[in-house]
């Protein structure tokens, strides 16, 4: 931001600017806060992220004895072994970190699966159940990544602007201010000294 | 000597068996890449049939599955039907295990509230049961489902629904209801004349199924009174102390539990496999239907001939089962030989 073709300059502006100023620079300050703050939240979720190639490898593995399950007992009598199984309880709520919304996935209930009859279809039922909590974290984890990341890059796309254009701007219009009001008061003090000497010399 | 309506009963069957899909067949169907090819094999099938009533495009794993369910039935009542007396009576009882399974599926489905309707119960004539079952698939819960089962066999199941609520599992009824059926078939098998075949036979079957629900119980952590109280207490050659040594121990010591039995190879071979539980069922039916193709072999004379025919009849409703679910889940041919009963 150029200071050039700023024509108002008074005392009160450049208090105004000064106030302005310290402002923006608790607020770059701030800023900063919240980026590192997300920037260590995503360094947590990057950890919970890394866990799903394990899950990848636990759900194809459940799903061989799925597949084991259907081969021994076929659809229809699988699907009558399905309906023993109670629905699962999550509940999803909103949780603010440092303002940015991110969905929080509470299981309730477990799904239960003790009613399963055929031991294949058991089996596979418990390694999907046990996979299921895993893949509910891991899916709130991509979410919530998903949600911080984006903050992130508008936090430091705003921190930036603030380090590298408006404070600068600022610190340059202040100065063009201070220029100018030195100069205005020197031309005073010039213009003082002139008037008193034209007055001594009419009197003499 | 033989009565001449279990000649004629025996004679029939060896006609029926005639029908059966043989390994080869059971073979190539394995190797099919796509259902069409098996629907074309099983044109020239007693599936033929229902097979044909079916549009191509509407052609999928689980109508295919109803078909070959509905065959088993119609051979089931159809040898039924040509029994006479004490013979006709015990075969009457044994094909009571197609409404026992629809029972069961009512039942699983009423445990959680889903909906149930018609078309996932295995095909059954209203003229081959005595349990109205449209009624019972409307039943609000389990409760209304056993009480609309009094004047019916299941009658009794209502004196379990006490322990179902206090554990909240269905294998309660699930294993009653089995009891139920295994105790009136052995009732029969007792009065049938040369019964030492299809003694056997049922027996062993019931040993069989007795092992299955134990091993599930134990695989399931439930306490060893219950599983006590939840086996058949029907028993051939699974003795009592068995059941208790296998419901009281672990898992992996169930070889020992069955000293003294003609299963502790079968224990054995569970132990191996690397996933054991995955692995039971198969395993104890593949010894089933060794059984009853032994028994086929070798009774061919016998009443425990017919027996063996309605067993090898389920064996092959479930190869074909899996194959054509295996080819829908791109399962390989050599996984797919595994699991079939050849």
């Amino acid at each position: 931001m150029s200071a050039a073709g700023r024509a108002a300059v008074s005392r009160g502006i450049l208090l105004r600017l000064r106030e302005q100023l310290v402002f923006t620079k608790k607020g770059q300050e701030l800023l900063k806060m919240k980026r590192d703050h997300l920037a260590s939240e995503t360094n947590k979720l990057l950890s919970k992220l890394a866990e799903r190639n394990e899950l990848d490898r636990q759900l194809m593995e459940a799903y061989e004895n799925l597949k084991v399950a259907y081969l021994n007992i076929g659809f229809s009598s699988l699907d009558s072994q399905a309906a023993t199984v109670n629905e699962m309880g999550v509940r999803v709520r909103p949780r603010s970190i440092m303002g940015v919304i991110v969905p929080e996935v509470i299981m309730e209930k477990k799904a239960d699966i003790g009613s399963i009859s055929s031991p294949s279809a058991y089996k596979a039922a418990s390694k999907l159940n046990g996979i299921m909590e895993n893949l509910i974290q891991l899916a709130e984890a991509e979410s919530r990544l998903e949600s911080i990341a984006h903050e992130l890059m508008m936090t430091n796309r705003k921190v930036n602007s603030l380090e590298r254009v408006l404070i600068p701007g600022l610190i340059e219009l202040i100065r063009y201010v201070e220029g100018r009001l030195e100069e205005e008061s020197l031309e005073e003090f010039f213009r003082a000294k002139c008037v008193k000497k034209v007055i001594r010399g009419r009197k003499k | 000597m033989k009565s001449p309506s279990t000649i004629y009963l025996v004679t029939r069957t060896h006609g029926m068996r005639t029908h059966f899909l043989t390994d080869e067949n059971f073979k190539t169907m394995a190797k099919s890449r796509s259902l069409s090819e098996i629907v074309d094999q099983l044109l020239r099938s007693d599936y033929a049939t229902e097979i044909g009533k079916l549009p191509s495009e509407q052609v999928d794993p689980s109508k295919l599955e109803m078909i070959f369910l509905k065959t088993l039935v119609e051979r089931f009542f159809n040898l039924t039907k040509n029994a006479k007396g004490k013979g006709r009576e015990f075969l009457e009882n044994y094909v009571a295990r197609i409404e026992i399974e629809n029972l069961k599926r009512i039942l699983r489905a009423k445990h959680t509230n889903a909906k149930i309707e018609e078309h996932k119960l295995i095909p059954l004539d209203r003229q081959h049961t005595l349990i109205n079952f449209p009624a019972l698939l409307k039943a609000k819960d389990i409760e209304e489902t056993t009480a609309l089962l009094r004047e019916t066999p299941y009658t009794s199941l209502t004196r379990r629904i006490d322990d179902y609520k206090r554990l909240g599992i269905t294998i309660i009824l699930e294993s009653y209801l089995d009891s139920i059926y295994f105790d009136k078939v052995w009732e029969k098998v007792e009065k049938l004349e040369n019964k030492k075949s299809i003694r056997k036979l049922v027996g062993e079957e019931i040993d069989l199924s007795n092992l299955q629900l134990i091993l599930t119980l134990k695989m399931k952590e439930i306490a060893s009174r219950q599983i006590e109280e939840m086996a058949i207490p029907i028993s051939y050659r699974l003795r009592k102390t068995n059941i208790k040594r296998l419901a009281q121990g672990r898992f992996e010591d169930s070889p020992e539990a069955l000293v003294g039995t003609p299963y502790v190879n079968i224990a054995i071979e569970i132990l191996k496999k690397t996933d054991p539980t995955i692995e039971l069922e198969t395993i104890l039916s593949k010894k089933l239907y060794q059984n009853a193709s032994f028994a086929l072999r070798n009774s061919s004379l016998e009443f425990g001939y017919v027996v063996a025919y309605l067993m090898m009849c389920e064996r092959e409703a479930r190869n074909l089962v899996t194959i054509t679910t295996a080819l829908d889940l791109e399962v390989t041919e050599e996984n797919l030989l595994q699991r079939l009963f050849i």
